[in-house]
């Protein structure tokens, strides 16, 4: 199997806003190809830790490095996908999609100077971001502007835009988090499909081509999607101090054709209540994070 | 029941109604102010409506305009070597005046009709003060909205300046620029300035979301770009709306001023015809300057839905 590469790679994170401290010492990798679920109880410092990893509210300490270089700010390098406002209202989705490309590959003296050659550039973009939309099932949908579309399409639409970057990280912040269940269940089936294709690469010994890092407060949601669980808790020993990752552990894969049985979640689903959203369980923060140690072992 | 709506023929019927009856009350006002004087110029009738329109789309090519301070307007009688005889009509009401041959080159000869004069100078100078007033407030606004400190620096005196009465302002322009056109610009431009770009910088600052901006730098965006391709289209149907406010205060300002110091315009031409009781050519420019502003508003909205098709009604 090919060895896959660390694609995001957080260090001693700390931060904190005045005496609240927010994370304490948050580490963590991910390689190539994961999807990893974020998951804590609400106001652990989830919003923190991924503004950090975006770049727009570097940490007071510690260092985030994307496919091996360190974020200074927001580039390229990550994608986002916020759970409001992901889209832009002024253009059509074929337009959304293809933005990244307009604003990465060509500059503003480049489209006014030199307008024949930009039309050019530019019809090429759209082609790529309608290979994108048929990729996300939204063809039809191409020329609709987002007031026009559903919540779950306006989602759809919002992961293309970022994907056509090629982000070596994608951070999805409660992405499905405002749509309804039937949606929501098409979106996480989106999400699997991904990842199939990650598994075809790493098996034909390329590097996966999608690695997500996905913040949810849908525990039945994580445990379907990822392949990995990460719990940020400031339920621990040392929790004045700020959250600190209380839960790395693998979670089942599903392919897109299995049914969702959640009822085989539920150990899995208890065990991570006790380790991160209970406040009472007063743990040492590092029991439950094994997931290298298991992979190692298998 | 509240709310109820009815249906669209009703509803022009109805538009079409409250027409008439303005019309209506106008013309019995009219009818019974003529039954008790016949040369009622207070509350025109259709026939004094026609003469007056004829008047101003219509010039003698003897009537000349005075720049005299007291003189309102005049008319040649008679001309001998060295002087004219000038029929004119002053604050005082109408005298015959002789003045001398050089005098006349101070006098401003236009056989232009009025209607078209005050179109050109009053409309010229609402789109050249509308216009500086815009750029000014939409550069601006957009970097008050977009960059902190120049926000910390410009917000308190347009706040302020926001407060004063623009037309007080007509003094300093008078000072600055004397009585020109370009202070009727700057009273128009300046004047509409601190609350447009109020509007302007509210809107990139509040209906534009950090997630927006954040999300541009992911796909790959420069400053410039941030603000070109992010701010300033999120803003543009907003921007344009607040223009289209503004558009009211703009009018109120030039006709005031032009009422006070102009030579040409809507606002000279009703202040003179009022004096002279000629209330059929200033209802007739009421009628026009409604008409005016209806056209602007209008453009503006086609302009919205141009650019802006993602905005909606």
């Amino acid at each position: 199997m090919h060895k896959q590469l660390t694609a995001l790679s957080v260090q001693s994170v700390c931060h904190w806003f005045g005496l609240n401290h927010v994370l304490n010492e948050v580490k963590f990798e991910v390689d190539a190809g994961q999807i990893v679920a974020v998951v804590g109880p609400s106001g652990c410092g989830k919003s923190t830790l991924l503004r950090a990893i975006l770049g727009t509210h570097p940490p007071k300490s510690g260092k985030i490095l994307a496919d091996g270089k360190t974020v200074l700010g927001p580039s390229h390098h990550v994608g986002i996908v916020y759970q409001h406002y992901s889209l832009y209202d002024f253009m059509t989705a074929r337009e959304n999609v293809a933005f990244g490309l307009k604003l990465d590959r060509t500059s503003i003296l480049f489209r006014t100077l030199n307008y024949p050659a930009w039309r050019a550039v530019r019809a090429e973009h759209l082609r790529v971001a309608d290979e994108l939309l048929e990729k996300v099932h939204l063809s039809e949908a191409a020329n609709l502007y987002p007031s026009e579309m559903s919540g779950g399409m306006r989602q759809r639409v919002a992961i293309a835009q970022a994907m056509i970057m090629k982000p070596k990280i994608l951070l999805l912040d409660e992405p499905f988090g405002a749509l309804d269940e039937a949606t929501r269940e098409e979106l996480q089936l989106m999400l699997l499909r991904l990842y199939e294709e990650n598994l075809q690469a790493i098996e034909n010994g390329q590097t996966a081509p999608y690695t997500i890092l996905m913040v949810t407060h849908e525990l039945n949601e994580a445990l379907y999607v990822s392949d990995r669980i990460l719990g940020l808790s400031q339920y621990h020993s040392q929790g004045v101090q700020g959250a600190r990752i209380v839960y790395d552990r693998a979670a089942p894969v599903f392919g897109t054709l299995d049914g969702r049985d959640f009822a085989m979640f539920e150990t899995q689903k208890d065990e991570i209540r006790r380790a991160v959203f209970d406040a009472e369980h007063n743990q040492h923060h590092a029991e439950y994070v094994t997931f290298w140690d298991d992979r190692t072992k298998k | 029941m509240i709310r109820e709506p009815i249906s669209p023929k009703a509803k022009l019927l109805l538009g079409i109604c409250s027409i008439c009856v303005v019309i209506g009350l106008y013309s019995w006002v009219s009818i019974r102010q003529h039954a008790i004087n016949p040369r009622d110029t207070s509350i025109p009738n259709a026939g004094q409506f026609v003469n007056g329109f004829q008047k101003i789309t219509h010039r003698d090519e003897d009537v000349i305009f005075l720049k005299s301070e007291d003189v309102i307007e005049g008319r040649f009688k008679a001309e001998t070597s060295d002087s004219v005889d000038f029929e004119m009509i002053t604050d005082s009401g109408e005298e015959v005046k002789t003045i001398a041959k050089q005098e006349i080159e101070r006098i401003q000869y236009s056989n232009v009709p009025w209607l078209w004069q005050d179109i050109q100078a009053t409309s010229f100078r609402l789109a050249v003060g509308v216009l500086i007033g815009v750029v000014l407030s939409f550069v601006v606004g957009v970097a008050m909205g977009c960059f902190a400190p120049v926000e910390a620096f410009l917000l308190p005196p347009v706040a302020f300046f926001s407060r004063i009465p623009a037309i007080a302002m007509l003094s300093v322009y008078m000072v600055v620029f004397g009585i020109s056109e370009p202070m009727f610009f700057a009273l128009v431009a300046l004047g509409i300035f601190p609350t447009l770009t109020q509007a302007i910088f509210q809107a990139a600052q509040k209906d534009v979301s950090e997630h927006a901006v954040y999300k541009a730098y992911t796909l790959g965006a420069s400053q410039f770009e941030v603000i070109g391709e992010v701010v300033v289209r999120q803003i543009l149907p907003r921007v344009i709306e607040s223009v289209r406010l503004q558009i009211g205060p703009a009018m109120v300002l030039l006709i005031a001023s032009e009422m006070l110091l102009a030579d040409v315009g809507f606002g000279y031409r009703i202040r003179i015809q009022q004096r002279l009781m000629n209330m059929s050519v200033v209802f007739i420019y009421l009628i026009l300057l409604g008409g005016m502003g209806c056209l602007i508003e209008r453009a503006l909205y086609a302009l919205r839905r141009q650019l802006c098709p993602w905005f909606g009604e």
